[in-house]
């Protein structure tokens, strides 16, 4: 080998050594291109850093970089790599060497630089696509369809209609897909006419059923004014594809005409066809279509009643609110529901008057009617009618409007609420007050400031009512509500003590826990102490802390810890605790007899919990011994053949951590 | 060339007569035979590229009474057989024909109305689009399309050949999810301004460009290799990735946005009511992954991207959280019930759901609605401009990672404003002969 060429190689070899780095990104510099040009040309390079390049120069080749990829578009193995860098690139030298490589290049590369000419719609490459129309590879010239349908322009229309006759049958839709292309172009540049005639001929072939379809949409769209003549046309077809063809160019047309057709042919027209008008004058939105739709609403076959009481509620027309509130009475049950459900979702306040005049009608069927309406309608207007109910309605009404009046309305309708919490006697209206004041006072900005409200009101409330109040409070939650409970706890009456106690054991942050902890320690009672370790418990694991105090909380309740019924509890709540740590506070209990099958239970539900958690990986290893203390302890086969299962996995989670 | 349809064994007849008593509104000649069929019969289904993920959504298919499966194509002879066991053994017959290339697939089996795609992410958008251009309605696995341009293919074809499309976005379709979306379309939450959306907390948005070790190409029968590697670019063979470990490639993959943006971007943006849009401004973050990139549509609502690391927005996959002046609401996957600012909220659970499910006449089933849409020419949840729509987010959250710089979108153009890298990054070029 002579110097020289040696020396080429080492200049070469280190241009592309240079290169290498780049080539595992996704982008690499500007100033990249020399280098990534120089892999290509390098005849000792790899397939793989050669591919790498192409991949780079699609996003940052210039000029230079066209000719070397341009001498790969022939290459059995490179041929789509280079386009992948030349088809993206603006330059429109790009074009020329696609168009120079269809004269020269074959087979498969052939089929792929037909396909970039067509990406970069190079309206130059007609004259010699057209010839590859008639190629003996039907794949070829099934590529130079489609690439003169995205070019799409009047000659590439007209160099494949005349093609198209005879076009061989496995062939056809490729054609009729560069056809479609070329209309949809054509349209889109304002040529509709020739559009409309491409439409035309596609609509008429004896062609797959998406094809005539299809076209039928697309003419009837692309003539414009013409469009609605056609559209009666097919309307009135007994073929149900080009029917429904009709229709959906139907949902994309505006104006009174095609509503007009619309209306007129649908009363002609069979139940199912008349369905899919019905839909369709929905989603156009046109008004007009109302009257006609409140008749087939009224009477006629009930999937077109159904179908036109759902459109006519979308169309969201006021005249139609009549209508609903009649058809709540039909004989058949499934139009009442249809009616219910228009009522519900129709928008306005024409429908939120004849909900409240349904509310406000003695009927005791129909208020109730009227409460879950307004209900799903959120018709906060109907509020006031809500709050009169509350204090005359009937026993089964009573209750629901009461709620919805939380519901519905705010913090503005507390003094209210609370006033009625004075005089509601009825478990059921306390209840439902008593839900009302804590919607009322979660939903409010400041929900805290409501609930000093609710404890200015506590120490003059009747005993129940001190209790719903306690349980409101526990729902807000806040220092000052913590306090009126912890009051409470003192509190002469039973009732009211039992509500503080279960206040604070629902209460969501950990600020009860030390109150619940000091109960549990200093009470003599053995009820009451299951009580506040219960309430303390759960708070362990509902409350909003980090894991690390939930365990803490643990430790110090099991200082406590006793009686077989309590250690059932620390060993339900210490499975809840995704941690490793809460492993180790369960295994003491496998070795005591009274707890063994609880405490096995205890810990395959941590481990299951634990194995599924983020942080399996590396906890498994950590699960291993225990996992097998339990399946080595457990008299109980369930328990056993689960923490077999999970020591199992386990163990390959940890290998697998090891590896 | 039309083939017979396949007669019925008896176990299938009776397992489909209770399809008969369907309302009778749709006449079969929708289904592209012509009126050949008897009304609300039967939809005759076909199969492509159903792996694991695929075999879910068959499972779920299958005991829908109106549909019968009778064929899948695969590359994949182990494949293609796991499928027939599964689909025989369900109809007791031995009836599921097999075909490895989808070519002729689609070419031959004219009886087929639909099809159940669920390939690698390479074929989602190019199987979709040979389907439809078929006449097949389609059920499409996500993330449903590689670059923006399959995206705006897919449109196209749906729309030119009025073909029904769903996307495997099936969060459209739970009702935890579709809470959610109702409380925000309700104006339970006020004025929404932030909306965030999980994406997968595993890999990062820069992908492999390695290959793996070539191995020996098995026969064509075993494994057809072109085929597998379909529109991508070549690369030696490795068994490996037809077992899935074509994830995190870049020229199989979208990402860990993709992965899991796939979903929570559709659901962000059906949710705003911004599923025929994109975002208008995409803001570059200084990680591996795209965690808490903003990107903001023209009415000024954000969407960040959340990869959640320490579980602090979700404790469960795919989440979506939805912020406004009055409250918020966060769902993912594994939740029993929606997390909201306000608990009163949740009274309202079912009647929203309902609600929801009577006005738009979606069931709470992805399939369901599907097979519901294929029948009545409905616009599906997951449909293509939606699945465009959030795909383009994708598209641009990873080109904005890969060009590292902040990037403004023109969502009428579809293209990035004065950005002409990011803008060659919009399309791949196809490999012959796989080319749309």
């Amino acid at each position: 080998m002579s110097k020289s060429r040696i020396h080429l190689i080492l200049v070469v070899a280190l241009l592309s050594a240079l290169a290498v780095p780049t080539l595992a990104q996704t982008v690499a510099s500007k100033g990249d291109e020399a280098k990534l040009i120089a892999v290509l040309k390098n005849a000792d390079a790899s397939r793989k850093d050669k591919i790498d390049a192409c991949r780079q120069l699609a996003i940052i080749g210039g000029k230079d970089s066209i000719a070397p990829l341009a001498a790969l578009l022939g290459n059995e193995e490179l041929s789509h790599n280079a386009r992948y860098a030349l088809e993206p690139n603006p330059d429109p030298a790009v074009d020329e060497a696609l168009r120079d490589a269809l004269g020269k290049v074959q087979g498969g590369p052939l089929v792929g630089v037909i396909g970039s000419i067509g990406v970069r719609r190079d309206a130059k490459a007609v004259g010699a696509l057209t010839k590859l129309l008639n190629n003996s590879d039907p794949v070829v010239a099934r590529a130079a369809a489609r690439a003169m349908g995205k070019i799409g322009t009047a000659e590439a229309a007209k160099a494949l209609q005349t093609a198209l006759p005879q076009v061989s049958d496995a062939n056809r839709l490729d054609f009729c897909e560069g056809l479609f292309r070329c209309a949809e172009s054509l349209a889109t540049g304002g040529q509709k006419n020739q559009a409309v005639a491409i439409y035309d001929e596609l609509s008429q072939l004896d062609s797959p059923h998406q094809v005539r379809g299809g076209a039928v949409r697309a003419a009837i769209l692309t003539r414009e004014r013409g469009g609605p003549k056609l559209l009666r046309q097919y309307l009135q077809s007994k073929d149900y594809i080009l029917f429904s063809a009709a229709v959906q160019a139907a949902q994309e047309m505006p104006g009174d005409r095609v509503t007009k057709a619309l209306l007129d042919e649908m009363k002609n027209l069979p139940a199912d066809n008349q369905i899919l008008i019905i839909q369709t004058l929905g989603r156009r939105g046109d008004k007009a279509a109302v009257p006609a739709l409140l008749d087939a609403a009224k009477s006629g076959a009930k999937p077109v009643r159904i179908a036109a009481l759902a459109t006519v509620t979308e169309l969201a027309d006021a005249s139609a609110v009549p209508v609903f509130v009649q058809l709540l009475d039909d004989n058949d049950r499934e139009i009442a529901q249809a009616a219910q459900m228009s009522l519900a979702t129709f928008p306005g306040p024409e429908a939120d008057a004849a909900v409240t005049e349904l509310f406000a009608g003695g009927n005791t069927d129909k208020q109730r009617l009227g409460l879950d309406l307004m209900g799903r309608r959120r018709m906060a207007s109907g509020v006031p009618a809500l709050l009169k109910a509350a204090h005359s309605a009937d026993s089964k009404v009573r209750p629901e409007a009461i709620r919805l009046v939380g519901d519905l309305g705010g913090a503005d309708q507390l003094p209210a609420l609370l006033v009625l919490l004075d005089s509601v006697d009825r478990p059921q209206d306390l209840a439902a007050t008593e839900q009302a004041i804590a919607t009322a006072c979660t939903k409010a900005k400041e929900p805290q400031a409501q609930a000093d409200k609710l404890i200015g009101r506590l120490s003059q409330a009747k005993p129940a009512q001190q209790a719903a109040l306690l349980r409101v409070l526990a729902a807000v939650g806040g220092p000052n509500s913590l306090k009126a409970v912890r009051a409470a706890i003192d509190s002469d009456n039973a009732e009211v003590r039992s509500a503080a106690v279960r206040a604070l054991g629902n209460w969501r942050t950990a600020d009860a826990a030390p109150d619940l902890l000091a109960l549990a320690k200093a009470t003599n009672d053995v009820t009451a102490k299951t009580l506040f370790l219960r309430s303390y418990l759960n708070l362990a694991v509902r409350g909003e802390m980090a894991t690390e105090q939930r365990l803490q909380m643990c430790e110090q309740a099991k200082g406590l810890i006793q009686r077989d019924e309590e250690k059932r509890l620390l060993l339900g709540t210490l499975s809840n605790i995704e941690s490793p740590e809460a492993m180790g506070l369960i295994l003491p209990y496998l070795s005591d007899a009274g707890m063994q099958q609880e405490a096995g239970m205890a810990a395959v539900t941590l481990a299951e919990r634990l194995l599924k958690g983020r942080g399996a990986a590396k906890l498994a290893a950590q699960l291993v011994e225990p996992l097998q203390k339990v399946a080595q302890t457990s008299t109980n086969s369930e328990v056993a053949r689960r923490a077999n299962a999970l020591l199992e996995q386990a163990q390959k989670r940890g290998n697998r951590k090891q590896r | 060339m039309s083939e017979k349809k396949p007669t019925l064994s008896r176990r299938a007849f009776l397992g489909h007569t209770a399809a008969l008593a369907l309302p009778a509104i749709v006449p079969a000649s929708v289904f592209g035979r012509d009126g050949a069929v008897p009304p609300s019969e039967r939809i005759v289904v076909g199969g492509i590229g159903i792996g694991n993920r695929g075999t879910s959504d068959l499972q779920w298919m299958l005991p829908e009474r109106d549909v019968q499966f009778v064929a899948t194509c695969d590359p994949q002879k182990q494949r293609r057989e796991k499928v027939k066991a599964l689909v025989d053994t369900r109809y007791g017959n031995n009836d599921c024909k097999l075909y490895s290339d989808i070519r002729e697939f689609l070419a031959t089996r004219t009886d087929i109305d639909a099809v159940l795609s669920t390939t690698g992410d390479r074929w989602h958008a190019l199987a979709a689009i040979l389907a439809m251009r078929a006449g097949k309605d389609i059920y499409s696995e996500k993330p449903s399309a590689m670059t923006i341009a399959e995206g705006q293919a897919v449109v196209e074809t749906a729309r030119r050949y009025r073909r029904i499309y769903q996307s495997g976005i099936q969060r459209l379709s739970e009702g935890n999810f579709t809470f959610a979306n109702e409380l925000l379309r309700l104006g339970y939450l006020g004025q929404v301004h932030t909306v965030r959306a999980h994406i997968a907390p595993w890999d990062a948005a820069e992908m492999r460009h390695d290959w793996l070790p070539a191995e020996p190409l098995p026969p064509k029968d075993e494994v057809d290799w072109d085929a597998w590697l379909g529109p991508c670019p070549w690369r030696p063979y490795n068994s490996a990735y037809c077992r899935g470990s074509w994830r995190n490639h870049y020229d199989f993959h979208t990402s860990c946005i993709g992965e899991w943006g796939a979903h929570t971007f559709a659901q962000c943006q059906v949710a705003l009511g911004l599923w025929e849009t994109s975002p208008v401004e995409y803001k570059y973050v200084n990680n591996d992954s795209g965690d808490g990139m903003v990107t903001t549509f023209a009415n000024g609502v954000k969407m960040v991207l959340e990869r959640d690391m320490n579980a602090k927005i979700w404790h469960g996959s795919c989440g979506v959280r939805y912020e406004g002046t009055e409250g918020w609401v966060a769902i993912a996957d594994g939740y029993s019930k929606p997390e909201v600012s306000n608990p009163a909220w949740m009274a309202d659970f079912k009647k929203l759901v309902d609600d929801y499910c009577a006005r738009t006449q979606r069931p709470m089933s992805h399939m369901r609605n599907l097979l519901d849409c294929i029948k009545s020419r409905r616009q599906t949840v997951a449909n293509p401009v939606m699945m465009h729509r959030s795909m383009s987010t994708v598209h641009a959250a990873n080109i904005c990672m890969w060009l590292k710089r902040d990037m403004k979108y023109d969502p009428v153009k579809e293209e990035f404003v004065n950005d002409a890298e990011a803008n060659r990054f919009r399309s791949r070029a196809m490999r012959e002969p796989w080319i749309i």
